[in-house]
């Protein structure tokens, strides 16, 4: 028998999306860690809709892959479908979004950590154990202990899961999957406060139970782009999704039986998801809507398993399957399995520093939903900030905070620990501020001196991603100084409807209007992509083009960012006490000594803080660090 | 916070006058400065004599003491009434001082109710514009807004905006289909409106601040048109030195005077003409000053024809008594002698000041204020022309932000969970 190695410098907990970047970043930069799931098999498994990427998360997986994450990589391997979607809108909303083969995304998870070698052990974390304020050893359900310097906590919706369908009620971590108990109070016991959340996952149906003639085909895009830079050849099959509506009568029947829901019933008194309404809440509060859409997505290739998206629920099954059967094309569906609620215990992100290490224990992390966050890429966002940052404190360097203008994951982990999500809490992209300069085109720009100082790439890519980066500047430079002669461009101008020019123009100022392109332009003989990356020209020039484009309202944004710098860069000491500040309200108070922001930044953040208790806060921390001072110079 | 102490009446001899203590030694001082040392009691005022560091008494007043947070400031606050000599005003500020309090920066008072919270910014100016204001309509104007009326009128400004924002966003952000159609034309009406709403908010700052400071009324015209003699009149004193020497006037006479409530600063001017004379020469350039300036201008004398009309001009025709004018050149006649048809002058004085029209109830009365609203506006145009024109979105969301950012400069933070609630409260999320 093969004797457990009971010693490593990080000991990652759950083989979900979280876990799964956390522990492979941490391997890429040299950490002796080992990865703990309770089984092995559903290392790397979707566990909702069979989609990566999506409004806002698109741009995330994109960051992700530049940031040395694995999911873009992974999901470029299974992709179904893919699209960008918000096409017709601003071009920072772009969002790219693949469908994926579920079954596909899982095995090659699974051979890729097998391929590089990924210590993976099966076993239930059941407590943690800490001495001095420090991570010590995290315990198995076998009463085996695995000493480790830092340990990363990513255990999903399996902490004290409990499955409602109807009224009926499952202990569960996934449906099939047991839950994992125990976790949760020795987390308590320490110390750290948890909550409970609900989320929901729609019905599973036959594929050879549905009129697919009823339902709208969707496709995926004619030139499909991949999500990760890694990938070369990408050319997914283009399987569609099918549109369903619901009609009348498929509300009434909810209706009539929504006392039957659990949510309705009072039986979950957690909060779910306000954008991922169970169709009884779209049907009960949105009741002037008519008709909603249910997409049908294949789980994998030609699988008999579809994915009802848009019909989360809760309902007792019957009341599900006879819904679903008023459906149009649905009259004979026939279920894999039926839609559920699921309850689970999160702990309060507020307890987290912005590297994810706990305030209480130094050492012990926490990602993914634990922190009350849903969906695969913010799990995974999570899981590879913690990974790296849990690895730099191993070898002692210095951490990595990611800005909020710097990406989605640094506007996720900053909203995360100041706010106390009542909900599940979902990146979009009106979250982000800057939104503007955080586009899916242009994560390499943004992140790439970052995965650079951190050797997150390898070599190969952090070259060619370096030379992609220097060959958008220049280009952008070019247009900035280029003219464009009159009859060159008056044409295109005037076919358009646009103002003609009577005189040479900068292309940069053509390209400011909305309708002027790159492509509409002449050639312009300055550009050139010799030793560039293939798959990099076209986005090379999109970006030049955005850039642009953008420009007045990024440089004012860069204004406001340089503006607030000052406050981001403000440490607040951890042992600061709030209570010395008589004159700000007892809530604002109170809401400080919660959450201990970091910075002032921070806490100009927080919700429900005033300017005026930021004005008072300086004059008092002004006076901490003078009264500091001057205790350290009597020591002395 | 250390503890402060000013005097809050003006300075001089008067009946009384107000010493005022704010911060946590307020409590001790004033058991120090009583003879009979009672229980103080919130809010209930107490007659005593007060003594000096010796013990000997110096004067017997009414102290009333608020503990904080139920106070002006915030914090424990006493107001100390002495009798209105500045010895003894000087007496209880010296003995506050020696006993670790320090005198209080201007508006020291009014910034610490801020800093704890007990009035919003918009307050805290409605109170400096209060204490300042030099008539009694700007006053009641002022009061308003220290009663929360500007962060109301914001407020709602600010909830449409964050509605027209969450519209955008729901297509921009959540639904994956195509635009709503009436988008655009939908949220330009809403923005428009606010827009008028801010340009109103603006104009209307204008007469606050007349009605505040006080308006500025030039009386100019030829010499010897009898704009002393008016300028006598509107003061009901022999202020002017009148001849029938043209040119009389040589400097800029003024005077503040009070009509219907509006505080108005009058000043008479030299008599422009064609002059070898340096000085009255000197005296004219300073007249055509003073008409630049001026919020108003009454002028003896015809409408000049080339001029563009100028509503900042009442053309008045005076001696009507010894002659009549020819009609249309002038918008009033009077005789500033016989002082006839001078009250329809003054109605029409404080018709054109106050603009002919009524004051919104969107009452700015701080040039940050203006400024911050001039701003808002400012995006909220570009927003309207990124809307007509259907560019992105994005940037029209991008201007609609900047605009709630400066109205958030004037009263309370607009946060994204207030956008994603509306986001949420009003349509389908979810697919």
């Amino acid at each position: 028998m093969k004797r457990i190695k009971n010693k490593y410098d990080l000991v990652v907990v759950g083989g979900g999306h979280a876990g799964i970047e956390a522990s492979l970043i941490a391997q890429k930069m040299g950490i002796n860690v080992v990865l703990v799931s309770m089984d092995t098999k559903s290392v790397g498994r979707m566990s909702c809709n069979p989609a990566i990427g999506g409004l806002a998360k698109g741009q995330m997986v994109k960051e992700l892959d530049v940031l040395g994450g694995h999911m873009a990589m992974f999901a470029d391997m299974c992709t179904l479908q893919s699209k960008t979607l918000n096409l017709s809108k601003g071009r920072s909303v772009w969002s790219p979004r693949s469908q994926i083969d579920k079954i596909k995304y899982e095995k090659t998870v699974q051979k890729y950590i097998k391929r590089v070698g990924l210590p993976v052990l099966k076993g239930e974390a059941v407590s943690i154990t800490e001495k001095g304020g420090k991570i010590k050893s995290v315990v198995l359900s076998s009463g085996e202990e695995i000493f480790c310097v830092s340990a990363i906590l990513t255990c999903g919706t399996f902490l004290n899961g409990l499955i409602h369908i109807g009224e009926k009620k499952i202990k569960a971590g996934r449906m099939g999957e047991e839950n994992s108990i125990g976790i949760t109070e020795s987390l308590q016991s320490l110390g750290f406060l948890s909550g409970r959340l609900k989320t929901g996952t729609p019905p599973r149906i036959k594929r050879s139970s549905v009129d697919w003639s009823s339902g709208e085909p969707g496709f995926g895009d004619k030139k499909p782009k991949p999500l990760s830079y890694h990938t070369k050849k990408f050319i997914p099959k283009d399987e569609p999704c099918f549109a369903f509506r619901t009609n009348k009568k498929t509300h009434d029947l909810i209706l009539k039986n929504i006392n039957k829901s659990p949510m309705y019933s009072g039986d979950i008194d957690s909060s779910g998801p306000r954008y991922c309404p169970s169709i009884e809440d779209k049907v009960y509060k949105f009741s002037h809507n008519p008709s909603h859409i249910l997409q049908l997505e294949p789980e994998w290739t030609n699988s008999e398993q579809i994915y009802v998206n848009g019909f989360s629920t809760s309902l007792p099954e019957d009341i599900q399957l006879k819904c679903l059967k008023s459906v149009k094309g649905l009259e004979n569906v026939e279920f894999l399995r039926p839609g559920y609620a699921i309850e689970y215990d999160f702990f309060f992100p507020s307890q987290l520093k912005n590297t994810l290490e706990t305030k209480k224990i130094e050492g012990l992390f926490f990602a993914g939903q634990i922190n009350g966050t849903s969906g695969y890429e913010e799990a995974s966002s999570q899981g590879l900030m913690a990974g790296i940052n849990a690895s730099l404190k191993i070898k002692k360097e210095k951490e990595l905070r990611l800005k909020r203008n710097d990406a989605y994951i640094g506007v996720l982990i900053d909203d995360l620990v100041i706010k106390d999500t009542n909900e599940p809490y979902r990146m979009f992209t009106s979250r982000a501020e800057y939104r503007l300069q955080l586009r899916a085109s242009n994560a390499d720009q943004r992140l790439l001196k970052y995965s650079k100082k951190f050797n997150l790439l390898d070599e190969k890519m952090i070259k060619d991603l370096t030379k992609k980066v220097k060959k958008t500047k220049e280009v952008e430079g070019i247009l900035n100084k280029t003219n464009i002669k009159p009859e060159d461009i008056n044409p295109f101008l005037k076919k358009s409807g646009e103002k003609e020019i009577n005189q040479p123009t900068k292309a940069s100022n053509l390209l400011k209007r909305p309708k002027v392109l790159l492509k509409n332009l002449p050639k312009i003989k300055k550009i050139q992509m010799n030793n560039i990356n293939k798959n990099f020209i076209e986005e090379i020039l999109f970006e030049a083009e955005t850039k642009i484009k953008y420009s007045g309202y990024i440089n004012r944004q860069k204004e406001e960012i340089e503006k607030t710098k000052v406050y981001e860069d403000m440490i607040i000491p951890a042992d600061f006490d709030y209570n010395e500040i008589k004159s700000i309200s007892n809530e604002s108070r109170e809401k400080l000594i919660q959450i201990l922001p970091e910075t002032i930044g921070q806490a100009q953040r927080i919700n429900g803080i005033r300017p005026t208790d930021i004005s008072i806060l300086l004059v008092y921390l002004k006076r901490w660090f003078h009264v500091k001072r001057n205790v350290n110079l009597k020591k002395k | 916070m250390d503890t402060v102490v000013a005097c809050s009446t003006p300075f001089g001899s008067s009946a009384l006058s107000v010493v005022r203590v704010s911060g946590p030694k307020t409590k001790s001082f004033v058991l120090s400065l009583q003879k009979n040392t009672k229980k103080i009691k919130h809010s209930s005022p107490l007659l005593s004599s007060f003594l000096d560091e010796d013990g000997v008494v110096f004067d017997e007043g009414i102290i009333t003491v608020f503990f904080g947070p139920n106070s002006y400031t915030g914090e424990d606050l006493a107001e100390i009434s002495c009798h209105g000599n500045p010895i003894i005003v000087d007496q209880i500020i010296s003995l506050a001082c020696s006993f670790g309090c320090r005198i209080a920066e201007p508006g020291e008072f009014t910034k610490r109710a801020y800093l704890s919270g007990k009035l919003d910014i918009s307050q805290a100016e409605a109170v400096s514009s209060l204490i300042s204001s030099r008539s009694l309509e700007g006053a009641k104007l002022t009061y308003k807004n220290l009663g929360g009326e500007l962060s109301a009128n914001i407020s709602s400004a600010k909830e449409t905006l964050i509605s027209v924002v969450g519209e955008i966003e729901f297509n921009l952000d959540i639904s994956e289909e195509g635009l709503q159609p009436d988008l655009f034309t939908k949220s330009s009406q809403k923005i428009l409106l606010l827009k008028n709403k801010m340009e109103e908010a603006l104009s209307g700052f204008k007469k606050t601040n007349i009605l505040n400071l006080g308006a500025s009324v030039v009386i100019a015209g030829p010499t010897n048109a009898g704009k002393s003699t008016l300028f006598n009149l509107f003061l009901e004193q022999e202020r002017a030195i009148i001849s029938k020497v043209p040119g009389t006037t040589r400097d800029v006479l003024q005077d503040t005077i009070n009509l219907k409530g509006m505080p108005i600063v009058l000043k008479d001017t030299a008599g422009i003409r064609k002059t070898k004379d340096k000085i009255e020469r000197e005296g004219i350039n300073k007249t055509q000053k003073e008409l630049l300036s001026a919020d108003l201008v009454l002028f003896l004398g015809k409408k000049e024809k080339r001029k563009k009309k100028d509503n900042k001009y009442i053309y008045i025709f005076n001696k009507s008594d010894i002659k009549k004018p020819a009609s249309g050149e002038y918008d009033i006649q009077i005789s500033a002698l016989h002082g006839k048809n001078i009250k329809a002058l003054k109605n029409l004085i404080t018709k054109k000041l106050s603009g002919g029209s009524s004051v919104s109830s969107f009452i700015l009365t701080s040039k940050r204020q203006v400024e911050n609203i001039g701003r808002a506006k400012e995006h909220m145009e570009l927003a309207l022309k990124g809307l007509s024109t259907e560019t992105s979105l994005e940037l029209v969301v991008e201007d609609l932000n900047s605009s709630i950012f400066y109205l958030d400069k004037i009263t309370k933070k607009t946060t994204k969970e207030d956008i994603l609630s509306s986001i949420f409260s009003s349509f389908c999320v979810g697919k």
